[in-house]
């Protein structure tokens, strides 16, 4: 499982893990039923705190893609991908909504929004 | 506890190199076998106060799985076992250099230390490390400078007490200062543990 | 049992310096960080929960139990490290550890050869010789032989160098791969904490700030920015300590919320590092 850990990013260091393996799972690199490192070893890989691996599986849990069984570790939980897929689809096309209705506010083409979000698309890569 | 009395003697391992010469000095000054089975047995138990104000000894011992009584206990055991040792390795060289000694030397020069060793003992932890060194050595000279002189004016001034001892038969005497030296040495360890056990480290 | 160590109301007063009504948890399984400056009363605490010192009043309970009635018990399953020596500098290694071992019924001669081994500790030079780290590294792998649950060190990495502070904080995660494995320490050094410590303990002249999870002080403590005209008595409120200068103000919160909703987006909140929250505290806790 490959995980990278940025000490200088925004983004607390639970919530990197989280979506590290979150996307790992959508890309189906992490199969339902695989082990996933316990959280005491997976803090010492990182070099990071416990209580933060604690709280990264905690809300993968939570949000069911993993499972934790008592004396025997945790897995990826069998996920309906086209579920997923359909539900961020859903999300998306409600956000673009949002861009376009503010785009047409200040008169930003339909041409100049694609450049735009090419930009960003490409730089986020 | 065993392991308490014993780590004296880890301790002291190249101190223990000069306890022969040591004895062996006495010997040749042909000191009298009492004083000499004396200074034997003091010895191992008050360089062990020496080692122990040296490094943070309390913080260690008392961080171990000891209690505080036992640390104490394994002082006062720790001294008769080492004056035992020491007797018998004193009787062993005063035999060899072909001193002869007495049964009775033993019972003094013994006494004499358990004694001292009451007296003593509890002086190490009221006073802060340091001074302990020269409280022993001040307690010493003490006790085997002045303290014969005293004991020799009391004798013949207080006639009634020492006419009171000479009547007194020999075992009657032996008896009466075993029970006195025991009941001073109990009476010590107790005091010493209530010391210890109320001391911060 | 969660809590391995529980301090209930602790005080200890003594002529210049008091700790004052201290309440302690230490959780099972996670590692606590103790901070504070010099002479907040680290030592003194430590000192209390290894029964070097004993409370004026309230309760040190480890493992559930109680000091007058289960020490050997207690202390079986305590490792400790001091910041000084205190083992017999006059002996090697061998001497201290045949002087140590059979203190412990669950010893582990294998263990301590290990470690011996790992932190290259020659066992057969006088302690007095060994460097600083190395005299910690020997400390440490004593306290490490007899399969201690709580690890109580009193300000380890003081005086070591970055690379040897890094090693030790290695050890102490491969340590905590056992889960009943609870490590508690002073230090004044918070970048050892950032890494390691699931819980921070802060203890200011003898009071206990706060002890919460790193998450927890991550959410609360904020360094706030801003222009001096948005300070008034209510706004200042908000803040713990203000530092005031001509270009504006710089402060210390404990509630990042309650400042998002005062302030919104009139001011730079950044998250406050352990060595904020110490700098501006060392006036003191204002008591709300």
């Amino acid at each position: 499982m490959k995980i990278i850990i940025s000490n200088s990013s925004k983004e607390p260091i639970y919530e990197q893990i989280t979506s590290q393996i979150k996307s790992a799972i959508l890309a189906g690199e992490l199969q339902e039923g695989t082990a996933i490192p316990s959280m005491r070893k997976l803090a010492k890989d990182l070099k990071i705190s416990v209580i933060t691996t604690k709280r990264a599986y905690e809300e993968l849990e939570k949000a069911g893609f993993i499972y934790s069984i008592v004396g025997k570790g945790s897995f990826i939980a069998e996920q309906n991908l086209e579920v997923i897929k359909e539900k961020k689809l859903k999300v998306i096309e409600e956000q673009l909504g949002a861009v376009v209705t503010n785009s047409r506010e200040i008169g930003l083409s339909l041409n100049e929004l694609q450049q735009l979000l090419k930009i960003i698309y490409e730089g986020e890569g | 506890m065993f392991n308490l009395i014993r780590r004296d003697v880890i301790l002291q391992k190249k101190m223990l190199l000069t306890f022969i010469p040591f004895i062996g000095f006495f010997i040749f000054m042909d000191s009298h076998p009492a004083l000499i089975f004396l200074v034997a047995s003091i010895f191992i138990p008050f360089n062990a106060y020496a080692y122990d104000e040296k490094a943070e000894t309390n913080i260690l011992l008392n961080s171990l799985p000891y209690t505080r009584k036992e640390i104490i206990a394994s002082r006062y055991l720790g001294a008769i076992v080492y004056m035992a040792l020491s007797i018998a390795v004193t009787s062993l060289a005063l035999f060899i250099f072909n001193k002869p000694f007495a049964l009775s030397d033993i019972a003094i020069g013994g006494g004499l230390f358990l004694l001292f060793t009451a007296c003593t003992f509890p002086l190490f932890y009221i006073f802060k490390p340091g001074y302990i060194s020269s409280v022993v050595l001040i307690s010493f000279i003490f006790l085997a400078g002045i303290g014969p002189p005293i004991v020799i004016f009391l004798a013949e001034n207080l006639t009634a007490i020492t006419d009171f001892i000479a009547s007194l038969s020999i075992p009657v005497i032996y008896t009466g200062a075993a029970v006195v030296i025991m009941t001073l040495y109990a009476v010590s360890w107790g005091v010493t543990t209530i010391i210890y056990q109320r001391k911060a480290f | 049992m969660e809590n391995v160590v529980e301090l209930t109301n602790v005080t200890k007063t003594f002529k210049d310096f008091s700790i004052k009504n201290m309440d302690l948890q230490v959780k099972q399984g996670f590692v606590t960080g103790f901070i504070g400056a010099n002479g907040a009363g680290k030592s003194t605490t430590i000192k209390m929960i290894m029964n070097l010192l004993r409370p004026d009043a309230g309760e040190v309970k480890l493992f559930g139990l109680d000091y007058k009635t289960h020490e050997k018990a207690m202390k079986e399953r305590i490792g400790f490290v001091y910041d000084g020596n205190v083992f017999f500098d006059g002996l090697n290694l061998k001497d201290i550890k045949r002087i140590v071992a059979p203190a412990y019924k669950q010893w582990d001669d294998t263990l301590f050869y290990r470690y011996v081994e790992q932190f290259e500790l020659p066992l057969t030079k006088a302690m007095k010789t060994f460097s600083k780290g190395m005299q910690m590294k020997a400390s440490l792998a004593i306290a490490l032989s007899h399969h201690a649950e709580l690890i109580i060190m009193d300000e380890p990495t003081a005086g070591l160098d970055p690379i040897f502070r890094r090693e030790l904080l290695d050890l102490l995660q491969e340590l905590m791969m056992d889960g009943d494995r609870t490590i508690f320490f002073s230090t004044h050094i918070t970048t050892d904490l950032d890494r390691i410590a699931d819980y921070i303990a802060f203890i200011q002249s003898g009071e206990l700030v706060f002890n919460q999870s790193i998450h927890e002080v991550a959410e609360n403590y904020a360094l706030v920015k801003g222009g001096l005209e948005l300070l008034d008595r209510d706004t200042e409120k908000a803040f713990i300590h203000i530092h005031r200068a001509p270009t504006g103000f710089e402060a210390l919160a404990d509630n990042m919320k309650a400042v998002k909703s005062i302030f919104g987006d009139t001011v730079v909140i950044e998250r406050a590092s352990l060595e904020d929250i110490m700098y501006y505290m060392k006036g003191g806790v204002p008591h709300v």
